[in-house]
């Protein structure tokens, strides 16, 4: 099984690539964050809204990168796009989606507890994901409120958990393949 | 601007399952063969081990609408790119049982197949021996007749021993599930590593697929794979009597026209549908190939349920095949013997899973979050079983494909893909989930849940038969109404079984291409 442990890996999935004058900097979403690059197309409210909630959600995600890693798939290709919503039938923009969602997230948040989900404390936070869950959200007007927590949730598992460092962090092996050595 | 190509003898819209086959034996033939693939090339290097990665591989063309207490889940089930659905595919191959092929006659209900098994048998046997199954023919009590499997089983991992056990100590029985993964060395071919990532495609080419055998054939014997091509409309002669070619798109937007003496539409049983209705003309103002009214209609999908328990026991859950690595068929063969229920089902056990993903370790506890997540992704990593029910869909003519009044990006309408489970359906599913639940708690599990109930493969649609007032094609695929049309894959699936279709659809296509080519439809003027 040791073996198995130390296969190589070809983890492409998560580089996200920032262009350059010359080249492209290649990073990864842990690291798009800490250098603070720019969203492409998430503004900065919608951005510190996700972030809270995915974090609240998935502990780790934020400093995992989970919103420059969905903002870089929202603003490529949707036939390149790697979120997992492209699985579940809803139209293409997905900027759509994820926009609408978090307009109607700030506006639950501003009616229920005055503010925003960012300026939120961890319990008020907490009642805001309950509500989610539970779809109670008198007024909502965006997509429901329990598959947007089931997206952004899964959002934040992908990149908290789906990479070789985040299964290393359950004390599971990730054992990618090895590369071929010849074409089929 | 119409850009026009030079003819070809057959011209095949999808490089996956069906379109592989008939690419492979019709250029093995001499057939100048030209495959139109919507999706982008894949190569081996562009696998990559890993669940964000593998969604690349999942349908990304046109939206597709879904309506109904059952949607089919065409984004999760469709492929996009070369070797399409397969190349996501987890290779479970059983086979369609004798009574499948008879269900109007045997049980009054859906429609009987224009053939036995016994005719599809030997097309199991040869695509068995062309891909290379692995598997215990003997073990598979249930098996209907056919050889054995060239390789054996793949090895059973820890969940598989303990839900084995289970399942025996109900008196129920298990059997190495077939896989069309290597388990030794087969035809050049490597043998599995077991490392669970099938999702994510097989760099390695131990699992069969498109591009591991047909489509590989295929390229060799001279065959075309035109990527970034999406086929938008099927072209007839003025007397609306023959095919003469397609329409089609390129990535930058261009029209283009190829003509051929064939046509094979291979483009998924939605897109199939879809561009047949969509292709309307005035010889065949209902669509093409549809003088019975029933493009589109008899839409089925396996309702699924996967069952989850947590174990004390070490599982090792994130190995083996991800199809899984046992199988359950008690009881299949009597479709009517639950109450109020019709059909029958299976039990695909010890799928491997990893921790995110859609059928992920943690989407299966959607309710678990914050700072009781990681607890609970730790010990099921290490501690998960998971057992997947596979259950029929009654063939219904309300469940169909329809054009929608929004169009793509060319102007093609959308499909609508609707599918309603009727009560015997859902009946069925309520009695196996009882099964399944009492499996578990037999086998030890701690703990047990149940994922969401969803729609595995997509079938129907282009329903094959022997009356074209009941029918779409004939027993070949070949259209009742226009002779050099053919259509191939799971939508001519007259009734669903309740085993994964990978195997029947190769099986079919087989069988069809060999007919075609004794046969060529002729070049008539008439």
């Amino acid at each position: 099984m040791e073996s198995l442990h130390k296969r190589r890996s070809l983890l492409k999935a998560l580089v996200l690539s920032y262009p350059l004058v010359s080249g492209a900097l290649l990073l990864s979403p842990a690291q798009a964050r800490q250098r603070k690059l720019p969203l492409a197309v998430l503004d900065d409210g919608e951005a510190a809204d996700l972030e809270s909630v995915i974090e609240a959600l998935v502990p780790g995600s934020a400093e995992a990168g989970a919103v420059h890693f969905i903002d870089y798939q929202l603003a490529r290709p949707a036939a390149d796009s790697l979120l997992m919503l492209r699985y579940l039938g809803v139209e293409q923009p997905h900027l759509n989606f994820y926009r609408a969602g978090l307009e109607a997230l700030a506006q639950h948040s501003v009616r229920r507890f005055g503010k925003r989900p960012s300026a939120l404390p961890a319990a008020e936070l907490d009642t805001l994901i309950t509500d989610l869950i539970a779809d109670d959200t008198p007024g909502w007007s965006g997509p429901p409120a329990s598959f947007l927590y089931f997206v952004w949730r899964s959002d934040g598992v992908d990149v908290t958990y789906g990479t070789e460092d985040g299964m290393a962090s359950l004390n599971t092996p990730y054992m990618a393949h090895i590369k071929p050595e010849q074409v089929w | 601007m119409v850009t026009a190509a030079d003819k070809v003898d057959l011209l095949v819209v999808g490089s996956g399952a069906a379109g592989s086959v008939f690419a492979a034996e019709a250029s093995a033939a001499g057939k100048r063969v030209l495959l139109l693939e919507a999706g982008p090339a894949r190569t081996p290097d562009d696998l990559v081990s890993s669940q964000l990665w593998a969604r690349r591989q999942k349908w990304g063309g046109a939206h597709v609408e879904e309506e109904g207490n059952h949607r089919v889940g065409h984004n999760f089930n469709a492929g996009w790119g070369t070797g399409g659905s397969t190349m996501h595919h987890y290779g479970v191959w059983p086979r369609l049982h004798e009574n499948d092929f008879r269900t109007s006659t045997e049980f009054g209900q859906g429609m009987d197949w224009p053939f036995q098994y016994a005719e599809l048998r030997p097309f199991y046997d040869r695509i068995q021996g062309a891909v290379g199954l692995s598997g215990d023919a003997t073990e598979e009590r249930w098996r209907p007749p056919g050889e054995a499997y060239p390789m054996p089983p793949v090895p059973v991992f820890g969940q598989g021993r303990l839900l084995a056990a289970g399942f025996a100590r109900l008196g129920l029985h298990t059997a190495p599930l077939p896989l069309a993964i290597n388990s030794v060395p087969y035809r050049g071919r490597p043998a599995c590593l077991y490392d669970g990532w099938c999702d994510a495609g097989c760099p390695i080419g131990a699992l069969g697929n498109a591009q591991t055998v047909f489509l590989n054939s295929a390229l060799a014997s001279g065959a075309t794979v035109q990527n970034d091509s999406t086929v938008t409309r099927l072209l007839t002669r003025r007397d609306g009597r023959r095919i003469e070619g397609v329409e089609y798109r390129t990535g930058d937007g261009e029209l283009h026209r190829q003509y051929a003496d064939v046509v094979v539409l291979a483009a998924f049983t939605v897109q199939n549908a879809r561009l047949l209705l969509a292709s309307a003309n005035d010889r065949h103002p209902q669509g093409l190939a549809n003088s019975s009214g029933l493009v589109g209609r008899y839409l089925m999908t396996h309702p699924t349920v996967s069952l989850y328990g947590m174990f004390d026991e070490e599982t090792q859950p994130g190995f083996g095949p991800t199809g899984g690595q046992l199988l359950n068929q008690d009881g299949y063969d009597n479709k009517l013997a639950v109450k109020d229920a019709y059909g029958s089902f299976q039990w695909i056990i010890a799928n491997a899973v990893k921790p995110n993903g859609l059928l992920g370790i943690a989407n299966n506890r959607a309710d678990i979050y914050g700072a009781q997540l990681r607890p609970f992704l730790q010990r099921a990593v290490n501690h998960l079983g998971v057992m997947t029910l596979v259950a029929e869909d009654v063939p219904l003519p309300e469940n169909r494909v329809e054009l929608s009044s929004k169009r793509d990006a060319f102007g093609v309408p959308l499909a609508r893909a609707v599918h309603n489970l009727d009560k015997a359906g859902a009946a069925l599913v309520a009695h196996a989930l009882e099964q399944g639940a009492a499996v578990l708690t037999a086998a030890g599990a701690r703990e047990q849940w149940r994922g969401p109930q969803a729609g595995m493969h997509i079938l129907g649609g282009t329903v094959m038969g022997s009356d074209p007032a009941t029918s779409v094609t004939n027993s070949y695929g070949q259209s009742h109404d226009i002779e050099n049309l053919f259509i191939a894959g799971p939508g001519l699936f007259p009734g669903s079984g309740a085993v994964n279709p990978t195997f029947t659809i190769h099986a079919l296509a087989l069988r069809a291409v060999e007919q075609l080519l004794r046969d060529w439809p002729s070049h008539g003027t008439q």
